[in-house]
């Protein structure tokens, strides 16, 4: 879901080879653009699959004693083939406990001490393995709305881009007199592509390794909130241009783009709200102890005060 | 002692049928409670009339019974931050939703930020990209909104979600899967200019010379190049004096532009039927395009002349765009279609 799939990878590379053969773009541009959209590979997306090795391993001793456990229970007792039976003693007597009984009563503890245990592991487990599920689920889909969202950044960098050639075609005295802005407009996208660039390379690391690593993710998170203020940084810039912001095409842009971030923002709160679900369950006994025969990791949380507060406003209006 | 004990007994029947009844009532309640259709609109913030609120009611059922799509409105004053909002009340409202596919949409206008926005589930997320819903906001909704017709913005917005919804149907169709009916956040918010006053549209240059209008294909296609070029002015060359004097106290969106040049451009015109006896005419399509409804001229002084007020009169459009013509009204355009049968609705049958 977070990668693109060729035709759509091969869409944007088209627009980019397009916008370099134009003169929009220079060829390293170009190249760090085409560098910031490339999906992961295919190693690496494969998604949570690390081994429950002490898990396993627990799971087959305890299946194993349960095996040896009614063996024994029913071969151990009521003697060899060749013992004469006491039929009698075997009976159930007014007020008595019957041999058979007994076998019964036996077989009963064991599957109290060994199958009910078992049972409650195994359910515990699961119930961890689901909920480790959820955050993987949260996290595909924050993950998909930033490759969303770096998918805009080659359509509006062309958008804007055509209109800086545009302008700087029609030498009038009015657009010699913007010449400084049509330079902040430069200087904007040329910002937008870096940090998208520098970006990329967090996204495509694996996603099992990433959101275990509080450090990581917040590397991600960084280059995530900076690519967000350098799209609202261009959208502030454009503002002045009122031909450009106002044509259909751009105000798609703006609304694909707007709904990108409100996205990122539900797919962070629910990512969070996972983890927290996830790590609160690791502390709590004796989920404590299955999480760590099962070695499962805590999560790391998005942790955004700072970013939120320089957090770009998207205004489109 | 006996006494005693029989009153023991009376107490505790009594208690039992009470306990009994208790539950029963209870019971009723949640059974009615589970079985009562969701509210379509919440209106607390009070900003249409009770009979607003049952019309918009009333044409948000439909949406669910023509296409399976619920879609709820709330008004509230002061939402705080909207677009988490709008999230929250998605999740409250849509545990309980009408939709069987997961085709959820949640408009929240929020006069006190003057703020609208348009939540859309996974489901519709295909067939209702983010672009569009900020152009159904922008070019549709808000344009009433500004005059303080908010059930008129609100209807008038439901109007291109049902065209859309329709095509989409034709189409691709939807995403339906049962984890679709949640909110990831797709919609739009803009701001609704609530009471702001009409929506100044740029009126682009005209050309030098007015088109000719010689004919009424002529006249028609002046008023597509308009529609086209999103020109709302009423005082252009090809309407009859009586549609520019209806049309300035119209609120003619860039939205219903756009849909009059998109409806037409599928539509395959017939010869014009004049009337021998008169200086009208009609241009008609097949009756098999039912949403290309016909329009009406009318011959002043040489020009021809798009007579609008008689077809706002006489032709009305159902749930799925098809036209019909309103059996009530007399118009005297009725001579272009002796010919065609039309059944108790109004809506053309076929020809004869």
């Amino acid at each position: 879901m977070a990668n693109l799939s060729d035709t759509e990878t091969g869409s944007h590379t088209a627009r980019i080879a397009r916008m370099e053969r134009d003169g929009l773009l220079s060829p390293s541009q170009a190249a760090q653009l085409r560098d910031s959209i490339q999906p992961r590979s295919a190693d690496d997306s494969a998604g949570p699959t690390r081994g429950r090795w002490p898990a396993r391993w627990i799971g087959v001793f305890l299946v194993t004693v349960l095996v040896i456990a009614v063996i024994a229970a029913l071969f151990g007792s009521g003697g060899g083939p060749q013992t004469v039976q006491d039929v009698s003693s075997a009976l159930n007597q007014p007020g008595g406990v019957g041999e058979m009984n007994a076998t019964v009563s036996k077989l009963i503890a064991v599957a109290i001490l060994l199958i009910v245990p078992l049972l409650l592991w195994a359910l515990m487990h699961n119930s961890l393995v689901a909920k480790e599920e959820s955050v993987f689920e949260a996290w595909a889909q924050t993950e998909s709305n930033y490759q969303r969202r770096a998918d805009l950044v080659p359509a509006l960098v062309e958008s804007v881009t055509r209109f800086i050639q545009h302008e700087s075609e029609i030498l009038t005295e009015v657009t010699r007199e913007r010449g400084q802005s049509t330079g902040r407009l430069t200087e904007a996208i040329d910002e937008l592509i870096r940090t998208q660039t520098d970006a990329a390379d967090a996204l495509r690391a694996n996603p099992e390794v990433l959101i275990e690593d509080q450090q990581k993710l917040a590397q991600l998170f960084a280059g995530q909130a900076s690519v967000g203020r350098s799209v609202g940084n261009l959208f502030a810039v454009v503002e002045a241009y009122p031909e450009l912001r106002s044509g259909d095409q751009f105000l798609e842009l703006q609304a694909q783009l707007e709904g990108t971030e409100n996205r990122i923002n539900v797919a962070r709160q629910r990512f969070n709200d996972a983890v927290g679900d996830f790590n609160g369950t690791l502390r709590k006994l004796p989920w404590s102890l299955i999480a760590s025969a099962g070695n499962f990791q805590r999560k790391a949380y998005f942790q955004s005060e700072e970013d939120a507060r320089n957090a770009p406003k998207l205004n489109f209006n | 002692m006996r006494a005693m004990r029989q009153n023991s007994t009376s107490t505790k029947r009594l208690t039992a049928a009470l306990i009994v009844a208790i539950l029963a009532v209870a019971g009723l309640s949640v059974v009615r409670e589970l079985q009562a259709p969701p509210a379509l609109v919440e209106d607390d913030a009070k900003l249409m009339t009770p009979e607003e609120r049952a019309f918009v009611a009333d044409f948000h059922r439909f949406l669910v019974k023509d296409h399976d799509i619920d879609y709820r409105v709330v008004t509230v004053d002061d939402a705080g931050d909207i677009n988490r909002f709008a999230v929250e009340q998605f999740e409250k409202l849509f545990d309980k939703s009408s939709s069987a596919t997961g085709r959820g949409l949640l408009l929240v206008v929020d006069p006190t930020q003057d703020r609208v926005r348009l939540e859309v589930s996974f489901a519709l997320e295909g067939a209702f990209p983010d672009a569009f819903i900020a152009y159904v906001e922008n070019r549709q909704m808000v344009p009433f909104f500004r005059t303080g017709r908010i059930a008129d913005g609100i209807l008038a917005s439901t109007e291109l979600i049902a065209i859309r919804a329709q095509r989409a149907a034709d189409n691709a169709g939807f995403d339906d899967e049962p984890w679709a009916t949640a909110s990831g956040g797709g919609g739009a918010a803009t701001t609704a200019r609530i009471g702001d006053g009409p929506e100044q549209i740029p009126v682009p240059p005209s050309p030098a010379e007015a088109p000719p209008t010689n004919t009424p294909e002529q006249a028609l296609q002046a008023y597509f190049a308009a529609m086209d070029a999103r020109n709302a002015s009423p005082d252009l060359a090809f309407y009859t004096p009586a549609t520019r004097e209806m049309l300035r106290g119209w609120t003619i969106t860039q939205a219903q532009m756009d849909q009059v040049v998109d409806t037409y451009r599928g539509c395959t015109a017939q010869p014009i039927k004049s009337d021998p006896t008169s200086s009208l005419a009609v241009i008609r399509y097949p009756v098999a395009e039912r949403s290309c409804a016909p329009f009406f001229f009318e011959n002043i002084d040489g020009a021809w002349a798009l007579d609008l007020t008689m077809m706002q009169r006489a032709i009305r459009f159902g749930r799925t765009n098809a036209w019909r013509f309103d059996q009530s009204i007399d118009h005297p355009y009725r001579f272009a279609f002796t010919d065609w049968r039309f059944d108790e609705n109004g809506f053309p049958a076929g020809v004869q």
